[in-house]
C-alpha cells in the first residue's frame, strides 16, 4: 500500500462527454480525491482553474472550440495563470505517436490513451507525483521538459526547430 | 543546421508530493480494488453512453449532408472521434473501429474536399448496426468483413481518383 492522501488533491476533469467526465470522476472519487471540479470546454475549464487552482488536469484533446492542446498552452504562458507548472495528463482517443508529439510538444506532462482504465489512471497520478519531469523555457517552449531521460545532464542548445507553442503565436 | 539559443532547465519544487504523501510510492492498490468496483457499477450504463454518443454523431452526419461546410465537418468529426475514444471504454470496440476509419477519412482528406456523403452514411450505419445488434466483441464475422471493407473504401477516398 502507498499511502497516498488523495484526499488532499484538487483535480480538474475536463471533456466535453458528460458520460466520460463521470466515469473518469467516479474512478478518481473511488481513489480518495474530494475535490474535483468538471469543465465540458476549454473555455469553462480556464474559467475554473483560475479559480480553483488545480494540482492536477485531466484534459480531453478534441472539444469544440478551445482544444485541450490551446488550453495546455494557455496554462503554461498566459500571465493569468494561477500555476503554469501544473501538470496536465492528456485524455485521448488520438493514439499516434504524431499524435503523442504534439501533445508533449503543447507542454503535456502525462498521456492516457482511451480506452480508459483504472491501472492507467493511478499509474498517471503515481507518475506525476514521484516522477515529476523539469521544465524547460526557451525562445518558443515553456513546459515540462521533453526529454525523458538525461534531461538534467543536456547543456547543448535547443534543437527543437518548431514547438508547438512556438506555432500557435 | 541547429538554431543556437539557450535553454532554461529547472527543477519546480514538488508541491504536489508535499500534499500527496506517499512514502512507498506505487500504485494504491486498495484504492485501485474500489476504483474498479466503481467501473463495474457504471458498466451497466454503457450501453445508453454508447447510444447517446451514436445519436450524437447521426446528428452530425445529418448537419453536414444538409450545409457540408468547415463548422458542420468539424462537428462531424468531433463526433466520430469521441466514439473512437469512448466506444473501446464502453465495450464496443468494432464502434470504435469503424469510428477510427471515419475520423481518418474526414481528418485525412483536404479541407477544401467534401467528404463523400455514401461513405460518411456507411460508416454512420454501420456504426448503428453494431450497436443496434450490440456486438460487444471483435469477433463477428461479418462486422468484421465490414469494418475491412469500410477501411479498404477510405484508403481509396485518400488515394484520390483513378487516373
Amino acid at each position: 500500500m502507498s499511502g497516498y492522501r488523495f484526499d488532499r488533491l484538487k483535480i480538474l476533469v475536463v471533456d466535453d462527454n458528460a458520460h466520460m467526465r463521470k466515469l473518469v470522476t467516479a474512478i478518481l472519487q473511488a481513489f480518495g480525491v474530494v475535490q474535483i471540479y468538471e469543465a465540458d470546454n476549454g473555455q469553462r475549464a480556464w474559467a475554473v482553474l483560475r479559480e480553483s487552482n488545480p494540482d492536477i488536469i485531466v484534459l480531453d484533446w478534441v472539444m469544440e472550440g478551445m482544444s485541450g492542446l490551446e488550453l495546455v498552452q494557455m496554462i503554461r504562458t498566459n500571465p493569468a495563470t494561477p500555476n503554469p507548472f501544473v501538470p496536465v495528463i492528456m485524455l485521448t482517443g488520438h493514439t499516434s505517436i504524431d499524435h503523442v508529439m504534439q501533445a508533449r510538444d503543447a507542454g503535456v506532462n502525462e498521456f492516457i490513451a482511451k480506452p480508459v482504465s483504472v491501472k492507467t489512471m493511478m499509474s498517471r497520478l503515481v507518475a506525476v507525483i514521484e516522477h515529476p519531469r523539469p521544465y524547460v523555457r526557451t525562445n518558443g517552449y515553456f513546459g515540462p521538459c521533453r526529454r525523458r531521460r538525461g534531461a538534467e545532464e543536456y547543456r547543448g542548445p535547443e534543437r527543437r526547430a518548431e514547438s508547438k507553442q512556438q506555432a500557435a503565436e | 543546421m541547429a538554431r543556437q539559443q539557450p535553454i532554461e532547465l529547472f527543477m519546480p519544487p514538488n508541491m504536489l508530493k508535499a500534499k500527496a504523501g506517499g512514502g512507498l510510492g506505487g500504485a494504491d492498490m486498495a484504492a485501485m480494488k474500489r476504483a474498479e468496483a466503481a467501473m463495474d457499477t457504471l458498466k451497466g450504463e454503457f450501453t445508453d453512453w454508447m447510444a447517446h454518443d451514436v445519436k450524437a454523431l447521426m446528428g452530425a452526419r445529418t448537419g453536414y449532408a444538409g450545409k457540408p461546410d468547415a463548422q458542420t465537418r468539424a462537428a462531424l468529426m468531433r463526433a466520430a472521434h469521441d466514439i473512437k475514444g469512448n466506444a473501446p471504454t464502453f465495450n464496443f470496440p468494432l464502434i470504435a473501429r469503424v469510428a477510427g476509419s471515419l475520423s481518418k477519412l474526414i481528418g485525412e482528406l483536404p479541407a477544401g474536399q467534401t467528404v463523400p456523403s455514401t461513405l460518411v452514411d456507411a460508416h454512420v450505419n454501420a456504426v448503428l448496426v453494431i450497436h443496434k445488434q450490440n456486438i460487444q466483441t471483435t469477433d463477428d464475422k461479418m462486422a468484421q468483413i465490414l469494418c475491412a471493407e469500410l477501411d479498404s473504401r477510405v484508403e481509396e477516398a485518400l488515394k484520390g481518383p483513378k487516373t
